[in-house]
């Protein structure tokens, strides 16, 4: 039994040495990829970085506070578009552009968190997705924000420091990432994370308790639509391109897998289910050039299915995983990860 | 005044493919309270499956939609043994997202199989021939889509009001395990539930198919019917039709009067206004939780 | 001045009268029993008390403030907390975590200076040590030391009990409203439940509203007994008077007059 009865144990910043340790490793190997990984490596650790932010959010909103949304890209394409927006009309510094962006993106999530307040289940789902939708739209249909065609980013300064390459990108993204993660995991350790799970286990009795559950709940909004507008003003330079084709209902879905996949409300799964999917995602765009497994899905391809090739493949596979996660380990990758620890603490018996 | 009754006329033409999808997601969220996002990737695949009979192997359209309904049947069952049975401790959002990996999976298949351009769906009646009432204009295909959609809501009204499986699943949905005890299968009715709600989903992607055939050509009628179904509370049937009629005179009332591109928005910003006064929706009781 | 008063108290649900002018006041450190059969209206009554629902009329005061068209977490702020019917714990917390939720009211780290938090040293580290130690004192109180790190979905229901009474205490409540606290305990646990409540009263002087069916436990520790029955009040009185009344012994020991026509 647990007899632990320091009161700041759960505090700390590291609760032991070992988290610290694994820490360090961490951090040592962020620092090294660039140095010792090609190019494309960087670049993808870009993108997986920006998805884990928007894991997190999004795992805030849903996981704990357990509020459906299937509107997030909504938020992510308001941070995209604010930051490049303020950027290159109004001559924003970046970091203060994609401050501004993200906060515009949370001031939408406060007002959507109103329908929230009232609604659940599908009821909910329908008006976070029309949100999604209807952004998209409105966006493609502003000339200021080059309608279908699109925005190219303008060069990137921080602090006289010019960001050139993925590589130098990277530096930048990388530290936001473990900032915000490290935020949201103090988050749910104090009142508001507490405030949070209560709404999400039993709303009327965390009501009868003090907890104000409409700013609570509009709260929740916020903040994860402010993680999602960070992904999304840093996701605008990592493709140095956006257009409102890119933050479709596709995109919502995609998030909500992460953490799916990853494990509801746990900011590790998070963090894991979205590295899992944004790798998978890339890595299945180019399935052919797989040894082996591309070869035999090519002649599979010829025999039984069209002769031009196998566009959206990457869908049954994406589908395929988040089923089997589903039946399989329904708390996701964090399932798997306690169930392995708890196997070996008791191993061998 | 005539464009007034012409954009009534097209709301009711398109609110049809929507009700038939809203039916589809009702039909399945009473019984098993899955949202599913899968619907209209299995309208598509069964749409698919009649385009592969029509073309590669010469069927007859008789022969071919027969197919058609029994694949789709075939498919729902399939998907619900397969997948959906197998999911343990499940809640609504891990529901939701297994039918979107359902989706996916389902989506992925049909542009391997056929590619992802668009394809021609060799119809007996061209989407161009239409008809005039009073000087407004339907085209045949319209009115046949609404003629069938009436068809199958008053089919599907009379199957759970008198037939003995219908019975059992509004059975099934009242109090599983009541029905159980009572001698109900009521895994195999969840199963036959699916296939029932493929069926009718079916219907939908092949009246939707001679005006357009491609991997995506599911998404937009599956929002609205999803939408019209929670506009119509998400438990009725009556009210899923509402709902999608609703939808599409609305959406093209004002994409006549105001603005084309925003009626989809408008759709939705009408649904979510309507929702933040009645939270369940028109046609179904507010449910409140007893302490 | 009155601690706490109810006037004129009622409330309808689709035309049937869940309530029907009720009407008490509670003296401050007593503990107030309120009976009736089941559908009497009791749990109806904390939840407008609770402000969960909003009452057609009536009021009621709670040291000279209105409670009526308050918010639920306006009214926890004012000093009344309460456990439920049927658990209404966080169940993917632990047993601490619940106990800490209730001291929410007191806690002022915000979504910054918690997000920011920095060791134990920090603004938020400070507090939720402060506060931590509230806990473990209730902890002690309840003896709940062994559940206080493992999650209170999977406690026995006698414990899940004490939790949620842990949990309205760390509220620090001048009122406290109990909801059939002993229902589905047996014996050994009921007296313990017994105990802590007569514990409450007297150490913490905290008030007490009490809805329970065992009429032992009622009659033992209540100062003063609401009788209520399809809204409408029966009778109210001291265990003694309440014990006389002929309705109540009609409801709860059977009508004496039959039973002698059978003999």
């Amino acid at each position: 039994m647990d007899m632990k009865r320091e009161y700041f144990e759960d505090v700390r910043i590291f609760t032991s040495g070992a988290v610290l340790f694994w820490f360090v490793v961490l951090i040592i190997g962020l620092v090294a990829i660039p140095r010792v990984l090609p190019n494309y490596y960087v670049y993808m650790a870009n993108y997986m970085a920006i998805n884990v932010i928007v894991a997190i959010g999004l795992n805030l909103l849903v996981g704990f506070t357990g509020q459906i949304s299937l509107g997030h890209a909504g938020f992510f394409a308001i941070g995209a578009y604010g930051t490049v927006v303020l950027m290159s009309l109004a001559g924003f510094p970046f970091l203060l552009a994609l401050a501004v962006a993200a906060l515009i993106a949370a001031i939408f999530g406060f007002l959507i968190g109103f329908p929230a307040l009232r609604l659940e289940g599908p009821y909910l789902t329908i008006a976070t997705l029309g949100f999604g939708l209807t952004i998209t739209l409105v966006i493609g249909k502003i000339e200021l924000f080059g309608g279908r065609n699109g925005l190219h980013t303008p060069p990137l300064t921080v602090f006289g420091w010019h960001l050139e390459s993925d590589k130098d990108f990277y530096y930048l993204l990388i530290p936001i990432t473990v900032l915000l993660a490290w935020f949201a995991r103090n988050l749910i350790r104090t009142k508001v994370g507490r405030a949070f799970v209560a709404i999400r286990d039993a709303d009327v009795a965390a009501e009868t308790m003090g907890v104000n559950l409409a700013y609570y709940k509009t709260l929740s909004f916020a903040v994860s639509a402010f993680y999602t507008g960070v992904a999304g003003g840093l996701y605008a330079f990592v493709l140095r391109f956006i257009e409102p084709e890119l933050f479709s209902l596709v995109m919502s879905i995609t998030f909500l897998a992460y953490i799916v996949v990853g494990g509801l409300g746990s900011i590790m799964g998070s963090i894991t289910g979205a590295c899992l999917i944004s790798w998978l995602d890339l890595q299945l765009r180019n399935i052919l050039s797989i040894p082996y497994l591309g070869e035999w899905l090519k002649s599979l391809s010829q025999n039984y299915f069209s002769i031009t090739g196998v566009s959206n493949i990457q869908y049954i596979v994406l589908g395929l995983i988040i089923i089997l996660i589903m039946i399989f380990e329904p708390l996701g990758l964090y399932g798997i990860w306690i169930r392995t620890k708890k196997y070996w603490m008791t191993w061998p018996f | 005044m005539l464009d007034f009754f012409q954009m009534i006329l097209s709301g009711i033409a398109v609110g049809s493919s929507y009700a038939l999808m809203a039916l589809a997601m009702v039909i399945i969220y009473k019984t098993s309270e899955v949202v599913n996002f899968a619907q209209g990737e299995m309208a598509l695949a069964s749409s698919y499956f009649t385009f592969m009979l029509l073309t590669s192997y010469g069927f007859s359209f008789i022969a071919a939609f027969i197919s058609a309904y029994l694949f789709a049947l075939l498919l729902g069952a399939v998907l619900e043994f397969a997948i959906l049975r197998r999911a343990k401790e499940p809640n609504l959002l891990g529901l939701i997202i297994i039918t979107i990996g359902m989706e996916f999976m389902l989506l992925g298949f049909v542009s391997w199989k056929f590619g992802a351009d668009q394809q021609i769906f060799p119809f007996p009646i061209s989407p161009y021939d239409s008809i005039s009432i009073g000087g407004a204009f339907f085209s045949m295909l319209e009115l046949i889509s609404l003629v069938i959609a009436i068809f199958i809501m008053v089919l599907l009204f009379f199957f759970f009001r008198y037939s003995k499986l219908g019975m059992a699943m509004k059975a099934t949905q009242q109090n599983p395990v009541a029905a159980r005890i009572m001698g109900i299968r009521t895994k195999r009715i969840m199963m036959l539930t699916w296939g029932i709600s493929s069926m009718v989903g079916c219907t939908a992607g092949l009246l939707i198919s001679p005006m357009l055939m491609e991997p995506f050509m599911m998404w937009d009628s599956m929002l609205k019917g999803f939408s019209s179904a929670v506009l119509g509370g998400m438990t009725s049937l009556p009210g899923a039709v509402a709902g999608a009629y609703i939808l599409g005179i609305i959406e093209n009332l004002f994409g006549g009067y105001v603005s084309i591109e925003f009626k989809s928005v408008v759709a939705f910003a009408i649904i979510v206004l309507i929702l933040c006064v009645k939270p369940s929706g028109l046609f179904a009781r507010h449910y409140v939780k007893k302490l | 001045m009155t601690f706490f008063s109810i006037e004129n108290l009622s409330i309808s649900f689709g035309g049937l009268r869940a309530l029907e002018d009720i009407q008490f006041d509670l003296q401050q450190g007593e503990i107030y029993s309120i009976i009736g059969p089941n559908g009497a209206g009791k749990t109806t009554l904390f939840n407008c008390i609770n402000g969960i629902y909003r009452p057609d009329r009536g009021s009621i005061r709670f040291e000279h403030r209105e409670l009526v068209g308050l918010k639920p977490d306006r009214i926890a702020k004012l000093g009344i907390a309460r456990t439920f019917q049927n658990i209404e714990l966080f169940n993917n917390m632990n047993c601490m975590e619940n106990i800490m939720l209730g001291r929410h009211i007191f806690i002022k780290t915000g979504i910054l200076r918690g997000g920011l938090m920095w060791g134990r040293k920090s603004f938020a580290g400070r507090e939720e040590s402060a506060h931590r130690r509230k806990v473990e004192e209730i902890i002690d109180l309840l003896d709940l030391q062994a559940a206080r790190n493992q999650l209170v979905g999977g406690l026995p229901y006698g414990t899940q009990k004490l939790v949620e009474l842990g949990r309205a205490l760390a509220l620090e409540p001048k009122l406290l409203l109990l909801d059939e606290p002993c229902a589905g305990m047996n014996s050994e646990e009921k007296q313990d439940m017994i105990f802590w409540i007569k514990d409450i009263q007297d150490e913490l002087g905290i008030t007490i509203l009490l809805i329970e069916h065992d009429m032992q436990m009622v009659m033992d520790i209540s100062d003063r007994i609401l009788v209520i029955n399809f809204g409408k009040t029966i009778t109210e009185g001291t265990p003694e008077q309440v014990q006389k009344h002929p309705e109540v012994l009609k409801a709860y020991l059977g009508e004496e007059e039959d039973i002698d026509h059978v003999a």
